[in-house]
């Protein structure tokens, strides 16, 4: 579904990437984890075109993508929700969600979704008229995911979607993610939460000085004592 | 008391076009970080468009009006952004400061060296009549420049919240990160800004100008006068400006009748400073707290 070639990039002169590779399928979840300064948010930011690519290629369905702007990859079918807060504080709750289709050709296609999407939260069709800065932190999240899933993406990019929320609504936000899968929709996530995040993926990726050391099925990385003792929350001491 | 309503009605009337150049200068801060020391210049230039028109082309009034709306659009507008704005954005605030203010200096030693250094007698939209309103006697120029101005305030308001691409404008300024992500056009939004901070000082110039005549040095007290109500409403909104403006307006005329004509110009400054001491953030603005 997703492929990255040999990656290499970042920001100016400062190279993040040293040559990512890795393959994911279609209507699978997939969590990167890896130490800070990994290169996690900068693998997503290469994909959706934020970053200046040195070398390699990115190929999404066998096509090359490498150096599309985001509302190239919006086109193909890629959203992205980077970490942190993104909402546009002062439109409402409705407009920011019309925000997510302001690409789209057909604006009845995304009226229609905006519909479907507060039927899927329905918090967000109780405060559809507020202004998102109104929203409480997991509210906006889910405003976000919401948003991303406006124009029925092939493959979601989700940059630790767990920061700010309660365990609840964490649960909640996996739980969208899972039936997003089941739906065959491509899920790429970021998680500081590895061990829970890696615990509800079909996939994980260990990412190190911005390449792809591991990559195996999530249950097999969960039980790995190296992983579980670098990334999961084990004593450095019992690494070394 | 009709004496006041008078007062405060001319007030308003002046203030409305004050308020026009603060919103223009509010809306290029919001969406490119520009603080534009030349707005003051941007009100007085295209006075001088429809001069040109009139008197070194020989068009009819409404042609010229026309004309000069045109180039405003063009100069203060696109040229503005592409060749002064984006150059220096890189750099960073001051720089866009440092250029503004030789842009102004240049727009405005260069009407004077190509046009004239006198006050220009400047065509009037409507006729000198007066009209008794509540018991006052308020000048239809007064009234007409008002309305014009809420107009174009109220027009502006509807496409920027009731349109696709206003909303799209707004989402850009509030957080162009997100705005980029969503795949927003960010670089034709932050254009149609421009154009619309031209169009705006385009409309405050001939409305101002049958009143303080057209003079290449006009933009030294309206640049002033947009800057502190952008400040003193508020700078990072829009209702901010529109209070800043006609609350100079009226302060200022209520200053010059029952305190003293000479100690007029000084009371906007002594506004931002009440303002600045009491209430940074301005009367309708919010604490800013920009992201890195």
């Amino acid at each position: 579904m997703l492929e990255l070639k040999d990656l290499y990039g970042g920001y100016g002169k400062m190279t993040i990437l040293n040559g990512v590779s890795f393959k994911i399928d279609r209507a699978t979840i997939t969590t990167l984890i890896g130490p800070n300064g990994a290169g996690k948010s900068t693998v997503f930011k290469a994909i959706f075109g934020l970053l200046s690519i040195h070398s390699g290629e990115v190929l999404l369905e066998g096509k090359d993508v490498t150096r599309s702007r985001p509302s190239e990859m919006i086109a193909h079918g890629v959203t992205y929700v980077p970490q942190g807060r993104n909402v546009v504080p002062q439109l409402s709750v409705y407009h920011n969600l019309e925000l997510g289709g302001i690409t789209a050709k057909d604006q009845s296609t995304v009226k229609r979704r905006i519909d479907e999407v507060m039927d899927q939260f329905p918090i967000l069709r109780e405060k559809r008229n507020e202004p998102a800065i109104a929203l409480s932190g997991g509210q906006q999240k889910q405003l976000e995911i919401a948003r991303a899933l406006l124009l029925d993406p092939k493959l979601i990019l989700i940059d630790e979607p767990s920061i700010g929320l309660s365990p609840n609504l964490v649960q909640e936000v996996f739980q969208t993610l899972i039936r997003l899968r089941d739906n065959g929709v491509t899920v790429l996530m970021v998680e500081q939460n590895a061990r829970s995040a890696l615990a509800m993926s079909d996939f994980g990726i260990v990412l190190e000085l911005g390449q792809a050391r591991m990559h195996d099925r999530a249950d097999k990385l969960l039980n790995d004592p190296r992983v579980g003792q670098l990334f999961l929350g084990g004593s450095m001491e019992a690494a070394e | 008391m009709s004496e006041f309503v008078q007062i405060v009605l001319s007030g308003l009337a002046t203030g409305s076009i004050y308020a026009l150049a603060a919103i223009g200068f509010t809306l290029l801060w919001q969406a490119s970080q520009t603080i534009n020391f030349a707005q003051g210049e941007f009100v007085m230039l295209p006075a001088f468009f429809v001069l040109v028109g009139m008197h070194v082309i020989g068009l009819p009034m409404l042609v010229s009006i026309a004309l000069a709306l045109v180039l405003s659009l063009l100069v203060l507008g696109l040229a503005f952004k592409k060749l002064v704005i984006e150059p220096m954005l890189p750099h960073g605030t001051l720089p866009i400061v440092m250029a503004t203010i030789a842009l102004g200096l240049l727009m405005k030693e260069a009407v004077k060296e190509f046009y004239s250094a006198e006050a220009q007698p400047f065509p009037a939209l409507v006729p000198g009549d007066t009209i008794r309103l509540f018991g006052a006697t308020i000048s239809a120029q007064d009234l007409a420049n008002l309305a014009i101005s809420m107009l174009a305030v109220l027009a502006l308001q509807l496409f920027l919240n009731g349109t696709r691409t206003g909303r799209s404008m707004q989402a850009t300024a509030q957080n162009p990160a997100v705005a980029e992500i969503l795949g927003v056009n960010i670089k034709r939004m932050v254009l149609y800004t421009f154009l619309i901070n031209a169009a705006l000082a385009a409309i405050a110039s001939i409305l101002i100008s049958p009143i303080y005549l057209a003079k290449f040095s006009n933009g030294e007290s309206l640049g002033l006068v947009a800057f502190i109500a952008a400040i003193v409403g508020g700078f990072n909104q829009i209702r901010g400006a529109l209070v800043g403006g006609l609350l100079i307006g009226v302060i200022d005329n209520l200053a010059a009748t029952y305190v003293s004509a000479q100690y007029r110009a000084a009371v906007p400054l002594i506004l931002l400073i009440i303002i600045i001491l009491v209430r940074p953030q301005g009367i309708l603005g919010k604490a800013e707290g920009r992201a890195v």
